[in-house]
């Protein structure tokens, strides 16, 4: 037992000092520690373990759903139009790319249905674009929620983008009924849209989460993401065929087709039209699936494992 | 953080004097608990920071005194044991860190150094808890009940309840951003209020809505902590403290300066707070 206050501060000349020497002993760390397994204490903000942690977030799931679902609502309020910009606004971003690319430009090269696969491409990518995003800012725009209660805190970021999927579905539907106006023709595959959409908002976690640890630490991730998805926008061809402008056998070739932003936008396309760059086959659903199940456990992981340091300034 | 709280308090609504004496097992060990605050773009000041190194200076040589990040250490190496049966009021002036500490002790902020023990999960009951002035009230209560812990079915069957509680009436169904500083108070205290935690932590909470929810509020703090196992108390009201409390921490710039009976801290504490005063208004003249 040791009678120290190691920290004691210099104080302002006040009429009234504080009185020092008035505390109860002092405890050292050992002493601590085992007073507090003698009692059956348990330490607190401590990271429970991932088996432990997963369940605790599959426990909190109404939480996760009530969390985005508010949230979803509350976004677009304000204005006249309300929830309509949702689809208004992807509507009007890929009709810029229809006028510039289908019919200024001309980058039509290997494509079947310009304006299907421009749309198709804006909405997919608009889409993953929102999930990454809402990630990233979303520790630092729930820290009120975080420090005022206790629970998994990758409830956080999941209903982040959650919220998005949920804002995603009535654009699903317009993307859908876009390609119809435009031509492209009505085939069963058209049904796998949900599961399309579902795979990657698995993957949107995954990513998410991943971002949410960085985004938490360092609001700095927010200014530099948007260019990687900038790039991203260009580089997977969301507007024209890339395949068109690089060689086909050059160093850049595998990255083009092979990164997830790619593979994602080509499974919706290969749902909805007949585009010869994104034909409907196992091995581009079996790379959705290994994306999405990559990003899902890594972003997981990541995540969890600075658990107990999110709500710290 | 501490908004629209009114710090006068009736002697007649003060709860009644907890019954002292059954101090049972160690409910929290706190052992040298350091919170440190990162503040961006903030400015050098006196209570902010250490001095600079001479390598550092030599490098930010002809730079003004602001960078951007400072550190803020708002509590510095804290340790104590609260015991079940305990209620531990925690003051201090203004900014002294007894807010950080007791969102450290809940586990609520991450500590930068030190540990916490605790028997139970804390609850914190503030008035500051985060709810979304978008939607509507008895939104609010669902999230709000959710983030407690509660299941969606035990939200469902206490939004009624906790609506008439906050005395809503049909300002339930507007979003909170159409409610008075009042009823959102209200609604707050009676969303936190849900549960009865074993480990109950209060930040200001007494001083909610006019005189007569007040009563009731007070009534409600009684309840629960005669149920909860160990309760922790934050407020400037020395009066309340003592009415709450049977065990005082005063914790000044972040350090434990004194912890002991209620009273006897209480005492120590309102001698220095009256020569601050007059030190302050000897000074004006």
């Amino acid at each position: 037992m040791t009678e120290t206050n190691p920290a004691e501060p210099k104080r302002a000349v006040v009429a009234t000092t504080v009185p020092t020497g008035a505390l109860t002993p002092r405890l050292t760390s050992e002493q601590a520690a085992d007073l507090a397994a003698r009692s059956g204490l348990r330490q607190s903000g401590s990271r429970p373990p991932l088996r432990l942690y997963i369940r605790s977030v599959w426990s909190r799931r109404s939480f996760v759903w009530n969390l985005s679902a508010s949230k979803a609502y509350t976004k677009n309020q304000g204005s006249y139009l309300g929830q309509a910009w949702n689809i208004l606004r992807p509507t009007l971003d890929a009709s810029v790319y229809v006028i510039i690319f289908g019919f200024l430009l001309g980058a039509r090269d290997g494509i079947e249905n310009v304006v299907s696969f421009i749309t198709v491409g804006t909405f997919a990518y608009s889409f993953i674009q929102k999930m990454i995003m809402s990630g990233v800012g979303s520790i630092p725009a729930n820290v009120m929620l975080v420090r005022s209660h206790r629970f998994p805190r990758a409830v956080v970021p999941l209903s982040a983008i959650l919220t998005e999927a949920v804002l995603f579905a009535p654009a699903l539907l317009v993307m859908a009924v876009i390609s119809l106006l435009a031509g492209a023709p009505l085939r069963w595959t058209w049904l796998l849209l949900p599961v399309a959409s579902l795979i990657l908002v698995a993957f949107g976690s995954g990513v998410g989460m991943l971002f949410a640890r960085l985004g938490a630490r360092t609001p700095d991730i927010a200014n530099i993401v948007p260019f990687f998805l900038s790039l991203g926008r260009w580089g997977a061809g969301v507007m024209f065929n890339p395949m068109k402008f690089i060689d086909p056998d050059g160093p850049w070739a595998p990255l083009v087709q092979y990164n997830p932003f790619t593979v994602f936008i080509n499974l919706f396309r290969s749902c909805i039209g007949n585009e010869p760059s994104a034909q409907m086959s196992l091995g581009l659903w079996g790379l959705a699936l290994g994306w999405a199940a990559v990003a899902l456990v890594v972003g997981f992981v990541f995540f969890w494992r600075a658990e107990e340091t999110y709500g710290r300034d | 953080m501490t908004d629209e709280i009114d710090y006068e308090v009736d002697i007649e609504d003060l709860p009644a004097k907890p019954s002292r004496g059954q101090v049972g097992a160690p409910s929290v060990v706190v052992d040298n608990a350091h919170v440190t605050y990162r503040v961006f773009g903030g400015r050098k000041g006196g209570t902010v920071d250490s001095k600079p190194s001479v390598m550092s200076r030599a490098l930010n040589l002809g730079r003004p005194a602001t960078g951007p990040i400072r550190q803020v250490k708002a509590v510095r190496g804290v340790s104590f044991v609260a015991h079940h049966g305990e209620s531990v009021g925690i003051i201090g002036t203004n900014g002294s860190g007894k807010s950080t500490l007791l969102r450290a002790v809940a586990g609520l902020l991450p500590l930068t150094d030190g540990r916490v023990y605790t028997a139970s999960e804390p609850a914190l009951l503030g008035v500051n808890a985060a709810l979304m002035p978008k939607l509507t009230g008895e939104r609010n209560i669902t999230v709000g009940g959710l983030a407690l812990g509660l299941s969606a079915s035990e939200v469902a069957s206490r939004t009624a309840a906790v609506a008439e509680f906050a005395e809503l009436g049909d300002f339930l169904y507007l979003p909170m951003n159409a409610y008075s500083s009042g009823m959102a108070s209200r609604l707050r205290f009676a969303i936190s209020t849900i549960v009865t935690p074993d480990i109950l932590m209060i930040d200001e909470a007494l001083s909610t809505g006019d005189a007569s929810f007040r009563r009731k509020s007070t009534a409600r703090i009684e309840a629960i902590r005669d149920n909860a196992g160990t309760v922790f108390f934050v407020s400037h009201s020395l009066a309340s403290v003592r009415a709450m409390c049977t065990r005082a921490l005063w914790i000044d710039r972040g350090v434990l300066v004194m912890d002991g009976d209620v009273d006897e801290v209480c005492d120590a504490y309102h001698l220095y707070v009256q020569g601050r005063k007059n030190a302050s208004s000897g000074a004006r003249l």
